[in-house]
């Protein structure tokens, strides 16, 4: 059932996802703050940006959840932990050092698919559950672009995984480095699969359920710790597809000198920060010219992208 | 996993995939019923990773997925009532229902417990597999191909029909909105943009929201 790489005891597996979604999202709220002011050129004040966020967890964390007429509990309790666990699911199949992940499967491009699609169903149903017009239109507008950008990761997944020959994250980074990064030898997949992560993820431009333009979309009847398990959640899933872009392109934990998982921070922390950055510096995009954008011209250049990997594994 | 997680994790998802099953035609939504078959279709995939169909077990976790996302969206949307919220009954027919549901599962059980099936994976000594291939990359290769590209131009060309914009700009150019009264010309909505863009239906108001998920 498992690929090359080993598996820790599973309790202590669940332990180190939980940790990494943990640490990421730390990761990703100082790196959000501190991008924002130097964006906005609020002053350059370091520590005001660090402690800003904490400041707002921690009040979020007293505010009362108002009822909505007939909400549908069950499903508005569970959407944020289902959409928390579809992050922990990604993590666990990709590698966290030289020689282990939690879960190296033989699937694993198709676990990372399989995230996705049900982090889909997570957030539509968290913008159903509170019979809410707002949070309704976040839903389904979600799931339009949903469907747009699932081909996509699944063509460039599926790239990456043709100089691998195996489904296997942990392949796929063996053969980035015999071979060359996939960031060179695939440089189509890393813009693809930002695009991805940023819209999986509900974030920056790409953020379709959650957005401003709809008063924050699926979140706009939660409040207190409700509305601060979807943020984590939201935060979770941009740490998951870092690691994931970190592993697929850049080789994951290769790299001289330090150590495998130093290494994988690092570069997860990279594409992190580049994610963040993209957040605050771009426009937000609508949701017509974005389906129109991802059937004509980014999935055609999937197409190609695949195409183009299929050729030069061959040769 | 040893055999008794293994027993414990079959039961679990076995119970559940039941479970859920039931749920379907007890809820009184349409999403509802169809994400509770989604979760009953999950636990079947875990079970099918438990028996070491990994690849068919995962596939079926995002196969499922999004055709339970979708085939919610398009019930809903042709749902008689507003959005497809409004309670209704999940069940035609029960008795029939019921009585087929019955023996279906009676005769499959029987059939997996009585049917003398091989303890482990066999192996091809025949050649079915291979010969098998050899059939659909080799001798029949050209008709799949047909039938693949044909399939792919019927999907295009449905996307090309329903399109909202064409050849001659906006598919609702000169379309007329009903009156809301059958009696009265002047109570004709406004017309809207017709640019097909944006918000044509913004003016109407209501969508979701109303009705209660019931």
């Amino acid at each position: 059932m498992t690929g090359e790489l080993a598996a820790p005891h599973p309790v202590l597996g669940a332990v180190v996802v939980l940790g990494v979604l943990l640490v990421g999202t730390a990761i990703v709220t100082t790196a959000d703050a501190v991008v924002a002011d130097r964006v906005a050129r609020r002053g350059l004040d370091l520590r005001a940006s660090l402690v800003r966020p904490w400041r707002r967890i921690a009040l979020s964390l007293v505010r009362p959840q108002p009822a909505t007429e007939r909400p549908d509990w069950g499903l508005w309790v569970l959407a944020p932990a289902a959409y928390v666990g579809m992050a922990a699911m990604a993590v666990s199949v990709l590698p966290l050092g030289t020689d282990w992940a939690v879960a190296d499967v033989r699937t694993g491009i198709v676990v990372l698919g399989s995230a996705e699609v049900l982090a889909m169903v997570a957030v539509y149903l968290h913008g159903w559950a509170p019979n809410s017009p707002l949070s309704l239109v976040g839903a389904y507008r979600f799931v339009a672009a949903g469907l747009s950008f699932l081909l996509l990761s699944m063509f460039v997944l599926i790239a990456a995984a043709l100089p691998a020959e195996s489904m296997s994250l942990g392949r796929i980074v063996a053969s980035q480095q015999e071979g060359a990064w996939n960031v060179l030898r695939q440089p189509l997949g890393l813009p693809l699969f930002l695009v991805v992560a940023l819209s999986v993820s509900l974030h920056g431009p790409l953020d379709m359920a959650d957005g401003t333009d709809l008063a924050t979309g699926t979140v706009a009847e939660s409040s207190g710790p409700a509305r601060l398990a979807w943020e984590f959640g939201r935060r979770a899933m941009l740490t998951a597809y870092a690691l994931a872009t970190a592993v697929v392109f850049l080789a994951g934990p290769a790299g001289p000198v330090l150590p495998g998982w130093a290494w994988l921070a690092v570069k997860t922390v990279a594409v992190a920060v580049v994610l963040v950055w993209c957040g605050h510096r771009l426009g937000r995009i609508g949701i017509q010219r974005y389906v129109r954008i991802a059937w004509t011209v980014l999935l055609p250049l999937s197409f190609l992208h695949l195409a183009i990997s299929g050729v030069a594994a061959l040769a | 996993m040893t055999g008794l997680a293994v027993d414990i994790a079959f039961w679990t998802f076995a119970v559940a995939a039941a479970w859920f099953g039931w749920r379907v035609f007890r809820t009184d939504s349409m999403v509802r019923a169809t994400f509770c078959l989604l979760a009953s279709f999950l636990n079947v995939g875990a079970i099918m990773v438990l028996l070491l169909a990994e690849y068919l077990g995962v596939a079926m976790f995002f196969m499922m997925s999004v055709e339970m996302v979708v085939m919610a969206i398009f019930m809903v949307a042709f749902m008689m009532n507003p959005a497809g919220l409004n309670p209704m009954e999940m069940v035609h027919q029960p008795r029939a229902a019921i009585a087929v549901g019955i023996g279906a599962a009676v005769g499959l059980g029987v059939v997996a417990v009585v049917a003398d099936l091989p303890p482990a994976a066999l192996l091809d000594e025949a050649g079915t597999i291979r010969a098998l291939g050899n059939e659909l990359m080799g001798a029949s290769m050209l008709l799949m191909e047909v039938v693949g590209v044909t399939l792919v131009a019927t999907m295009v060309g449905a996307v090309v029909l329903s399109s909202a914009s064409g050849r001659y700009g906006s598919a609702d150019t000169g379309s007329v909105p009903p009156l809301l009264d059958p009696d009265d010309p002047d109570s004709r909505p406004d017309l809207v943009s017709a640019d097909g863009e944006g918000d044509a239906h913004a003016g109407h108001g209501g969508h979701g929201g109303h009705g209660g998920h019931g």
